[in-house]
């Protein structure tokens, strides 16, 4: 007998509520006294814009893409502080026994930002029709045996094997609902709507101006309502992170997200003024910040040279002077922010601690013996983007200093993003490579690139050559098991990567926003986790301006 | 006149051509996926590649697409954005205005304070004034210009509190009339003192050096003896006879930064030419690359053309010829 799971969301997956609490106010915390939201007024925010070729974030991954499209699409349901999921356009879904079946019931009577009505075609049609250019349903696509409309307030999605990370795919970030009666029988890449879209989101776009700004006005059809509360919100492009910082410092913009090296000017800058807040997203996605070794060529096709490096390494330094003291370190191949599957036994801290003695033994045995001061010398590369720069610069320099300790020289090339893809992914001409990719909210989303078999070069996706059917396998059963038999799967996987290092995971970093103290009532604003960004929706100002 | 000017935009064509050929070859060699970059940072599914590539003919030969872009720029057609999904041509059309605002205020102010500087630097010469103004043209040419543009950002924006960090208009715009044209100037100020300090010490140092000559021509030694006053024979005199060289240097530059003033546009968020630039390198939107190389060109040749003019009008023992 079916066993019908309500809300099952908030138990499911290893991202689920992290014991400490939502939200974390770093600097001087002005909470509002009144709580009743007022309407009106005008927000702005602050992106650098890149990506902005199509505000449709099924074409794309893009950050400011994921940012925007906050605000003028939905998904079937959005996730609180605490990492729970919270129903939107379904208003509950249920899981059969199996784990092969999702069921989503939807609100009724809803419309489009253009007026038009809402239903479960239109969820059927972004599955089938839209969804195969998202690259965060690549796991999950593949696998749907079928989505099925059995009425026009519920969605029937059928999978050929259970996925543990299947409910991941239907958050509203990852999959935005789009409406059928825009795109069906066009060319959705190109269809015009991409950069006029038409959704369920608090907002609609009013005007897009390439290179400077986005305004988006009141969605009068929000199936919220009385929100959302302001009268519009204007994205800002500004490419460089500095200017972003000072454009929010000088109340030009209410929110950005926070570059590590500004964290700290803007918590002093918030007790100075009390015109700005730095905030911590407690159950964020992680931020692994790894080194990618290439195994195909000496010296780091030797295991003991790998783990020579990771002796020679102390983290500890990184921490403090790359990331300000922000991140915290990486225990194993899974961030400990996945509570319920990451295994603390297999600890780095312990199997490779700082020992610079240690990492000398093992470069000898390597055979790589310490000749004038010098054991050989190796590229790493990092890429020298706007928003990468100011903390990988750092990260190279204390990495080449305390390799330099064990008789590695090591030549640092900080690139453009586009050429570092190039000679990381595609000419595999690398030594090291320094990057930091999100955890997303399951290792299926966002751990397993680093580490499995990677034959087609896809960039951002294990660049090291390294591809073990062993740990494939483990992989593949850890997505498919249920929740509870999850972690024991991830332990094998955690002691696998340990042993050969493809790849160091060395921190782990959340994430921080920077917002101004114009908006009222943040505990609910900001009732956000993992990527997602402000509730926009729920955004009011003092006194309604 | 209208001979010269024909002959002169004719001598131009096959330079363009070349410009356009050589800009087709960098691009070709540098490496970049422009489909990545308009993907972020996951792996691409297949199909979306495929779909991204077949329309913007990413994989054409490099002979095809140059043919292809020269097919299409005859018939006035810059090629086609695929990070803005917009035609080049509008790109910069809506581009160049905002450029050539900051480019043309920051030089009319450069120009003149240059001058102003180095006249009286001249005219002063070897004295405390001249060594004064010669210490303080030395230490603005020197200082690159973003780094002028930062300080001037963390005095009057920072600090002062008194003008705007970025951008070129309030992103909240509710201003009409005169309020709103004092709006603008406010987000004007500083990109455009950051640039005319920069032109000012180029203009200073150039026309220091030729007032400099131009006070020991033996014209000037006449006009003296003949009792016109000082102010006289500098503005009747020694400005006009010395500026060719000013003239010569900014319009060149002034073709040039047309291009955008790259440095200056990103310190202010300035939606100009130069950052449209910036933009399309860091995405690999080549076909917007090469139609903004080829407008820079174009105002490079046109500036040039109008320099030539100017001497004519400024020296009439100048005669243009073919």
């Amino acid at each position: 007998m079916a066993e019908k799971l309500k809300h099952r969301s908030m138990m499911r997956g290893g991202w689920t509520a992290l014991a400490a609490g939502a939200m974390v106010l770093v600097g001087t915390a002005a909470w509002a006294a009144d709580e009743t939201p007022k309407h009106g007024g005008i927000a702005v925010i602050g992106t650098d814009g890149s990506g902005l070729t199509t505000l449709n974030s099924h074409a794309t991954s893009a950050t400011p893409v994921l940012m925007v499209s906050d605000l003028w699409a939905d998904g079937l349901f959005a996730r609180d502080g605490k990492g729970k999921k919270v129903p939107h356009i379904a208003t509950s879904w249920d899981i059969s026994p199996d784990q092969k079946t999702y069921t989503f019931h939807l609100r009724a009577g809803l419309k489009w930002s253009d007026g038009k009505p809402f239903s479960s075609a239109d969820v059927v049609f972004t599955l089938k029709d839209v969804a195969k250019f998202n690259t965060y349903q690549t796991q999950m696509l593949p696998n749907m045996e079928s989505v099925e409309a059995p009425d026009a307030n519920t969605v029937v999605v059928t999978l050929k094997a259970p996925l543990a990370a299947a409910l991941e795919g239907f958050d509203k970030e990852v999959l935005p609902l789009m409406p059928k009666h825009i795109y069906e029988g066009t060319d959705v890449l190109q269809n015009p709507a991409n950069r006029n879209p038409v959704g369920l989101g608090p907002y609609k776009l009013q005007a897009f101006e390439q290179g400077r700004s986005l305004t988006f006005v009141r969605n009068p059809n929000y199936w919220d309502q009385p929100k959302p509360y302001l009268d519009g919100l204007v994205v800002a492009i500004i490419t460089d992170t500095q200017q972003q910082i000072n454009a929010l410092l000088q109340g030009e913009i209410d929110f950005v997200k926070l570059p590590y090296t500004q964290v700290a000017r803007v918590q002093e800058a918030a007790k100075a003024t009390g015109k700005v807040f730095a905030r911590q997203v407690e159950v964020s996605a992680p931020e692994r910040a790894s080194l990618d070794f290439n195994m195909r060529k000496p010296p780091f096709d030797n295991q003991k040279v790998r783990q020579a490096v990771f002796h020679a390494m102390d983290r500890t330094r990184i921490i403090s002077d790359a990331y300000h003291g922000f991140a915290f370190l990486a225990t194993n191949a899974i961030p400990a922010q996945f509570t319920e599957l990451s295994d603390p036994s297999v600890d780095y801290g312990k199997l490779y601690p700082h020992d610079v003695a240690k990492a000398g033994k093992l470069l000898d045995e390597a055979g790589f013996p310490l000749v004038n001061g010098k054991r050989f010398t190796v590229d790493l590369t990092y890429s020298a983007s706007v928003f990468n720069r100011s903390t990988f610069e750092p990260i190279a320099q204390i990495l080449a200093a305390q390799w330099k300790e064990v008789g590695i020289e090591t030549t640092l090339s900080g690139l453009d993003d586009q050429l570092w893809i190039d000679k990381v992914y595609k000419q595999n001409n690398f030594d090291v490579s320094l990057v930091s990719l999100t955890g997303r909210t399951d290792p299926t989303l966002g751990v397993d690139r680093s580490f499995l078999c990677n034959p087609n070069k896809l960039p951002y996706v294990n660049p090291s050559g390294y591809c073990n059917p062993e740990l494939d396998a483990i992989a593949a059963k850890a997505n498919g098991a249920a929740a509870a038999d999850r972690k024991q799967f991830y332990k094998t996987y955690e002691e696998i990567v340990a042993r050969d290092l493809n790849e160091i995971s060395m921190t782990n970093v959340p994430t921080f926003h920077g917002f101004s103290t114009r908006f009222e009532a943040l505990h609910t604003q900001f009732d956000v986790s993992f990527n997602e960004y402000p509730n926009w929706a729920e955004v009011w100002l003092k006194n309604g301006k | 006149m209208a001979r010269f000017i024909i002959a002169r935009l004719g001598h131009a064509i096959p330079l363009l051509i070349g410009v356009i050929v050589v800009i087709f070859c960098v691009l070709q060699m540098v490496p970049g996926d422009p489909v990545q970059a308009i993907i972020g940072q996951f792996p691409v599914p297949p199909a979306y590649r495929a779909s991204i590539e077949e329309r913007f003919h990413l994989n054409d030969p490099l002979y095809i697409r140059l043919f292809q872009y020269f097919v299409n720029l005859a018939q006035g057609d810059l090629g086609y954005s695929f990070r803005a999904q917009r035609p080049v041509l509008d790109l910069i059309v809506e581009r160049a205005p905002r450029t050539l605002l900051l480019a043309a205020s920051g030089y009319a102010v450069g120009i003149v304070v240059g001058i102003m500087i180095g006249v009286q630097s001249a005219v002063t010469n070897h004295r405390s004034v001249d060594r004064f103004w010669n210490a303080l043209v030395l230490v603005g040419y020197a200082m690159p210009t973003f780094w002028i543009g930062q300080l001037l950002v963390i005095v009057f924006a920072m600090n002062l509190g008194w003008l705007p960090t970025q951008g070129m208009a309030p992103l909240i715009d509710r201003s009409t009339g005169f309020a709103w044209v004092l709006d603008r100037m406010r987000y004007l100020a500083l990109p455009m003192t950051t640039y005319a300090i920069y032109e000012a010490t180029r203009v200073a140092r150039l026309i220091r050096t030729s007032v400099i000559g131009t006070l020991g021509q033996g014209y000037i030694v006449t006009a003296r003896q003949k009792g016109l006053s000082r102010r006289e024979i500098i503005q009747g005199h020694v400005i006009r006879n010395s500026i060719l060289p000013v003239v010569t240097a900014m319009g060149y530059s002034f073709g040039t930064a047309m291009g955008g003033a790259v440095l200056i546009e990103s310190v202010f968020s300035w939606p100009g030419v130069g950052s449209l630039l910036i933009e399309s390198i860091r995405l690999r939107d080549n076909q917007t690359i090469v139609g903004v190389v080829l407008f820079v060109a174009v105002c490079v040749i046109l500036m040039n053309l109008i320099v030539d003019i100017l001497y004519s009008w400024l020296d009439p023992r100048i005669r243009l010829a073919r």
